[in-house]
């Protein structure tokens, strides 16, 4: 970690502190069905995060006065172990998880066909095991692997990704070191590939407008990039299809 | 006398869950396949097709464009535009056959838990027999309502017997074109069998273990093709080629 009046340099002749280029994500690696008991479920190693994720439903909303005849409701719960990050995490769900929780569940209700299930509740589990920045983005990109590991009918995957500025440069995917540059601004924005909608963005720290433009655009590129990676996952489930063909 | 029944209701069962088993049938020369049954995994969002085509189950249009709304198969050269989606829970539709437990019993009736996201009250006026918590019943979807609550009809009750649980949306290949694959599996075990839609199968004697094996072998392999034959030559006790 930087100390108080050193200087990093964030990017050096087009590279990162690890060696990345600016539009280069972490190494991202995802299995589909590791949850015997979970309806679906996804594991995702993204750089140093990891993300274990177990979908559960359409089954009945309960308590009763929580359903809505018209459609049914996503219930995301994040959730960070206690030894995810260097310090002790306390286990206590934080004004952070349910943040996170909610704007997440929000995200990913947008690609299901929720109206096909009245009075229903889908519950997604997403638990952090080792967290290094954007455990939220890694978040969302397992569960919507998970949901489709289900079975639950949707318009189209959600991909997520961070996207910021670190040392006055424009970087995508930034990891732990990277976002505590004293001038941060980490944006995550997850986006329907397809129609790149998008569905979730958010941000901290002063932006100029045309860094703005330029971080949005590749948050999308790099949405896409975390997209082949999902299809990869998913495909691979069932590789024996095609070798079979 | 459960024989009788079991074929009584076994092709009006085939019947909705035929066009999905397209796949099984006998094995043909490896050319002549080829263009019948060309394959293609698809995921959430994956465009089907451009043009007007005929809708079948778990697709969606927009913008004129149909697109797949689950992970599972399509077949691009049929014609009708659909996906075999290779999980998902059971929703009930109407004239499904079913395998159900009941689960606790109230006033005028009981209540059985079908695999679905309810459970279904089933009137003591349909049925002859006394049922208490844990009895099999199988039975037939007469309505199902806006919120995905189904009555049934035509109940009966199951003495004895084992129900093996498979994910719903292999039922099609457990039970085989016209019931191929059922045939063969009763036939290589000599178990009484019935497959429930909601991915209950009811068995009773026979040899159980073979059965158990067949059936983890039809789950794990329900997107390959040539199955009936595979299973065949696994319940003849020959070895299976990869």
């Amino acid at each position: 970690m930087a100390k108080k009046d050193e200087k990093i340099e964030y990017v050096k002749n087009g590279k990162r502190l690890d060696g990345r280029k600016v539009d280069e994500i972490r190494p991202l690696k995802m299995k589909v069905g590791v949850l015997p008991n979970a309806d679906g479920s996804a594991y995702l190693e993204w750089g140093q995060n990891k993300v274990l994720v177990g979908v559960h439903g359409p089954k009945e909303a309960l308590p009763k006065h929580k359903q809505n005849p018209y459609k049914g409701l996503v219930r995301f719960t994040y959730r960070m172990a206690t030894f995810s990050v260097p310090d002790r995490k306390n286990p206590r769900p934080g004004r952070r998880e349910s943040e996170i929780s909610k704007v997440s569940g929000e995200a990913l209700e947008k690609s299901i066909f929720l109206e096909r299930f009245p009075n229903c509740a889908i519950d997604i589990y997403v638990e952090i095991f080792d967290s290094n920045a954007g455990s939220r983005a890694a978040g969302i990109t397992a569960a919507s692997v998970a949901l489709a590991d289900a079975g639950i009918p949707m318009k189209d995957l959600v991909c997520a990704v961070g996207v910021g500025k670190a040392g006055g440069e424009i970087i995508l995917d930034l990891n732990k070191d990277e976002e505590d540059a004293p001038d941060a601004v980490d944006i995550p924005i997850a986006i329907m590939p397809r129609t790149e909608e998008i569905v979730l963005l958010q941000m901290d720290g002063p932006i100029t407008k045309p860094e703005w433009n330029k971080a949005v655009k590749l948050g999308i590129q790099g949405c896409n990039q975390v997209y082949e990676a999902q299809k990869v996952a998913l495909r691979e489930k069932f590789a024996k299809v095609e070798k079979g063909k | 006398m459960e024989n009788k029944k079991e074929e009584m209701a076994m092709p009006k069962d085939a019947v909705p869950v035929a066009k999905e088993t397209k796949a099984e049938a006998k094995p043909m020369p490896e050319e002549g396949r080829a263009e019948h049954k060309e394959k293609k995994i698809v995921i959430p969002g994956d465009l089907i097709a451009e043009g007007r085509k005929k809708l079948g189950q778990h697709v969606f249009i927009e913008n004129g464009k149909i697109y797949s709304d689950a992970l599972g198969i399509t077949y691009p050269n049929s014609g009708t535009a659909y996906v075999v989606p290779l999980s998902g829970i059971y929703l009930p539709q109407r004239d499904d056959l079913i395998v159900g437990i009941v689960e606790r019993e109230t006033i005028k009736g009981y209540m059985v838990d079908i695999n679905s996201i309810y459970s279904c009250y089933l009137s003591a006026d349909k049925c002859r027999d006394r049922l208490e918590k844990g009895s099999i019943v199988s039975a037939k979807i007469d309505s199902v309502n806006e919120v995905n609550e189904a009555d049934l009809f035509d109940v009966r009750v199951f003495y004895g017997g084992t129900i093996i649980r498979v994910v719903p949306a292999k039922v099609p290949r457990m039970i085989g074109k016209n019931g191929s694959m059922l045939a063969v599996l009763k036939e290589g075990t000599g178990s009484s069998l019935l497959i429930g839609r909601n991915g209950w199968i009811w068995s009773k004697g026979g040899d159980q273990k073979k059965l158990a094996e067949a059936i983890n072998l039809i789950e794990s392999e329900a997107h390959l093709d040539n199955l009936t034959v595979k299973v065949e030559a696994f319940l003849k006790g020959k070895k299976v080629n990869e």
